[in-house]
């Protein structure tokens, strides 16, 4: 047996939270200075539900970026101290149970537990912290800031595209980790690259694409709702 | 130039604090007394204000929070330890020789190397007999006195807004000319000042104006139904006298900084004190400009902060249904922490020890860490949000005041403070002359109490607009950011002591010390309510330096 180290790689949409980018995109917007902004950026942030809807199950990362239009002119701060109110306020209950317990179960096995996520790293640090524990790398889209304002873009690469199996390879070699003796619970088609990087793949409350390559590859699919 | 060891340069070294009652002054002295244990003798010149200077201090040592963490250092021992660091002398910079006793003033000659004055009116349009007296004679009074001392040196603590209305980058030094641009000769101005008092006081004691005052007296006490004997005119003329005589004072020192391009008499007559002590050629001194002092980051604890200061008010509007600040975004507002101003001044009173100082040191974060104020009006309303989603009152505040932002917008903003004090007006008036006659009685109380509390909500929205006029210019009308580098020149060797405002994350500052202070220690003070007094297990008796001598003879 190898000497190298093992990782557990979790999806945080869909395995260990109930919600996605568009929810805290649209929130966000919500929560904004001054009604005309709200509702302006809202509508954008909700645009991005039908483009997930269409391409969510090949590429996620168009659905990311339109969704995060949203933050354009939304200053640092308040997207901080924002992102910490709908952490602990909108998220709490939106915490997948049984997620948590395969991460715990993830930990006890010996594995360096990897979380990757769409969301934005203003809520994703924290919703780690709070929620998460035992997580040992957190990877998640970043916005790009000029002038103390996001731009509304996001800092390449994105999370959500087919990135998430390249990255899985250059994570596995820079740490050491036995890319064969290591886990992956997904749902999303785009997460195919990264379940078929490891060597025990689980899919988990799979969309269509990804069930269905599920079944042709013979990966166990865990379905749950809380 | 080597780092300087703050500690070594002020052991054995003896000072004085002038005004060290004040927020600045007490952190300074609990900084002092806290961090360099082998400095000299410090003296403490306090007014008695109606008692002796001696319980006055241990009045502001027990009650305030600043000495809390001393007391608990110390427990029973902190009296001890305060009369063998600290004697309090009686005085009073507006006169001559400080109001000292000869006795004192003969040994402070002696003793004294440095001398700080934390002295001033910071009242920004206060009667200018009262600015006159404590920020341009109380200067001159602490000057003659440090020039009079064997081997005494001063810092005089100024403001960065002498500055005026300037706009731009502000340099350390005492510019040579008024914002205006005239020339000043301090002693034709300090004149000036002497006879605009004079003429103000013999236009209010003119037998036109007492003549209006009767007539208004009566007309009053006629409108009131009262019987207007001679005695009771001849009492409320006299007390209408010196109201008026107040406001005539107060507008007679705002028109006159208007017309040299200050903004208000404080910082008119701050820099007049300035313009006098560097024409002072035998004076050793230094000018130290704080920006605006607010909450500390660290010493004596974090937060700490008191008083009417310049963002509380701000921060407060922040607070209410009012959304609009009037401010122009991109604009610093040059906020300090308390406690970085009194490294600072420490550093600056050690450079001045050791004759390496500068004319002028600046003291602020625009230069280096610059704070807008559209940054601070969004910070200020996401503090509230953060708070009232736990605390607020009702579901309403809760719910919707937490998400009703604050923003920076101009003045002539059609919601503005004054046009909405203006609709509410007429609402009022509306309410009570402006229904008709044959409504239900039921109908008539609730308008008429409605009314009342319109009334009640102008007046204080009046009072609010006032105090957002007077912090105008300050927010809105000029852009300036302080240089703050010549105290770069004097690198120290004790961490504790290091001046580092780029060491400040605004954020954090102002959501988890700032605002958490403004809380806990200012907001009470607008809101009328009981000021948190601290209360030591033992408090601290002092004995009489009296005793303290006679035990240091023996």
């Amino acid at each position: 047996m190898s000497d190298k180290n093992t990782a557990a790689f979790f999806r945080a949409e869909g395995v260990l939270i109930s919600r996605g980018v568009v929810h805290a995109a649209t929130w966000m917007a919500a929560q904004r200075a001054g009604l005309r902004e709200r509702a302006i950026r809202f509508g954008q942030a909700a645009l991005a539900a039908p483009v997930f809807g269409l391409l969510g199950q090949n590429d996620r990362s168009l659905g990311s970026r339109v969704a995060h239009l949203a933050y354009r002119d939304m200053t640092e701060d308040r997207i901080h101290v924002l992102a910490e109110e709908y952490v602990d306020d909108m998220l709490e209950d939106k915490v997948l149970d049984s997620g948590v317990e395969l991460l715990k179960k993830a930990r006890a096995a010996g594995h360096r537990v990897v979380v990757l996520s769409e969301g934005i790293s203003e809520i994703m640090e924290r919703a780690v912290e709070r929620y998460f524990r035992g997580v040992d790398h957190m990877v998640c889209n970043r916005l790009e800031y000029k002038g103390h304002k996001a731009t509304g873009k996001l800092i390449d690469p994105v999370i959500g595209g087919y990135e998430g199996g390249r990255w899985v390879q250059a994570y596995a070699a820079e740490h050491d980790i036995d890319l064969a003796r290591s886990v992956a619970y997904a749902g999303h088609g785009p997460d195919l690259l990264l379940l078929s990087a490891v060597g025990q793949p689980c899919v988990v409350n799979p969309d269509f694409t990804l069930r269905k390559a599920a079944r042709e590859a013979d990966w166990p699919v865990v379905d749950y709702s809380a | 130039m080597g780092a300087i060891s703050i500690r070594e340069t002020y052991e054995g070294r003896h000072i004085v604090l002038v005004g060290g009652s004040g927020f600045v002054g007490k952190v300074c002295l609990a900084m002092i007394l806290q961090r360099i244990p082998d400095v000299g003798r410090v003296y403490v010149l306090l007014r008695g204000h109606g008692r002796s200077a001696v319980e006055r201090f241990e009045k502001i040592v027990n009650e305030g929070h600043v000495f809390a963490p001393m007391h608990e250092e110390y427990g029973a021992g902190f009296s001890d330890f305060l009369a063998r660091r600290v004697e309090v002398v009686e005085g009073d910079v507006s006169k001559p020789d400080l109001g000292l006793d000869p006795e004192v003033a003969t040994r402070l000659r002696e003793k004294v190397e440095l001398v700080i004055n934390f002295a001033g009116l910071v009242d920004f349009n206060p009667d200018l007999r009262d600015a006159l007296d404590t920020n341009v004679l109380g200067g001159v009074h602490v000057a003659d006195f440090v020039e009079s001392c064997r081997g005494a040196r001063l810092v005089h603590v100024s403001t960065c807004y002498v500055a005026g209305q300037r706009d731009g980058f502000i340099p350390e030094r005492i510019q040579p000319l008024t914002p205006s641009g005239d020339e000043m000769d301090p002693k034709t101005e300090l004149a000036t000042l002497h006879q605009l008092i004079a003429d103000t006081e013999a236009e209010n004691a003119s037998p036109e104006v007492d003549t209006q005052l009767h007539r208004d007296v009566i007309k009053r006490l006629q409108a009131r139904g009262v019987e207007p004997s001679d005695r009771r005119i001849r009492d409320m003329v006299s007390r209408l006298k010196r109201k008026r005589l107040r406001e005539v004072m107060a507008q007679a020192g705002t028109d006159r900084a208007k017309e040299l391009g200050f903004p208000n008499t404080y910082t008119y007559t701050k820099s007049l004190a300035e313009y006098l002590l560097r024409d002072r050629p035998g004076l050793r001194f230094t000018s130290f400009r704080p920006a605006i002092v607010e909450s500390s980051v660290e010493f004596p604890f974090p937060g700490w902060n008191e008083g009417f200061n310049t963002t509380g008010p701000l921060v407060y509007l922040a607070k209410t249904w009012f959304r609009h600040i009037p401010a122009m975004p991109g604009n610093p507002l040059d906020v300090i922490p308390v406690d970085m101003v009194c490294k600072m001044l420490i550093i600056a009173g050690a450079a001045l020890l050791r004759g390496e100082n500068a004319q002028v040191y600046q003291c602020g974060s625009s230069d280096r860490n610059v704070m807008p104020i559209d940054r601070l009006t969004e910070l200020s309303a996401l503090g509230h949000r953060q708070w009232l989603r736990e605390h607020g009152e009702n579901a309403l505040h809760k719910t919707v005041l937490a998400r009703w932002d604050a923003l920076a917008a101009d003045p002539d903003h059609v919601l503005n403070l004054g046009n909405i004090r203006r609709v509410l007006n007429q609402f009022a008036r509306y309410l009570k002359h402006g229904l008709p006659e044959k409504i239900p009685s039921e109908l008539q109380e609730s308008a008429s109490r409605l009314a009342k509390e319109t009334d009640n909500t102008t007046r204080r929205l009046r009072q609010i607009e006032d105090v957002l006029e007077l912090f105008q210019p300050f927010t809105h009308d000029h852009y300036c950011v302080f240089e703050c580098r010549a105290i770069m020149r004097h690198p120290v060797k004790e961490p504790e002591f290091r001046f580092e405002p780029e060491s400040i994350e605004w954020r954090s500052y102002w959501l988890d010390v700032h605002m958490p202070g403004l809380r806990r220690w200012c907001f009470p003070t607008y809101e009328n309510k009981e000021r948190e007094l601290y209360e030591p297990a033992i408090p601290v008796v002092l004995r009489s330096a009296e005793a303290e001598a006679h035990k240091e003879a023996g």
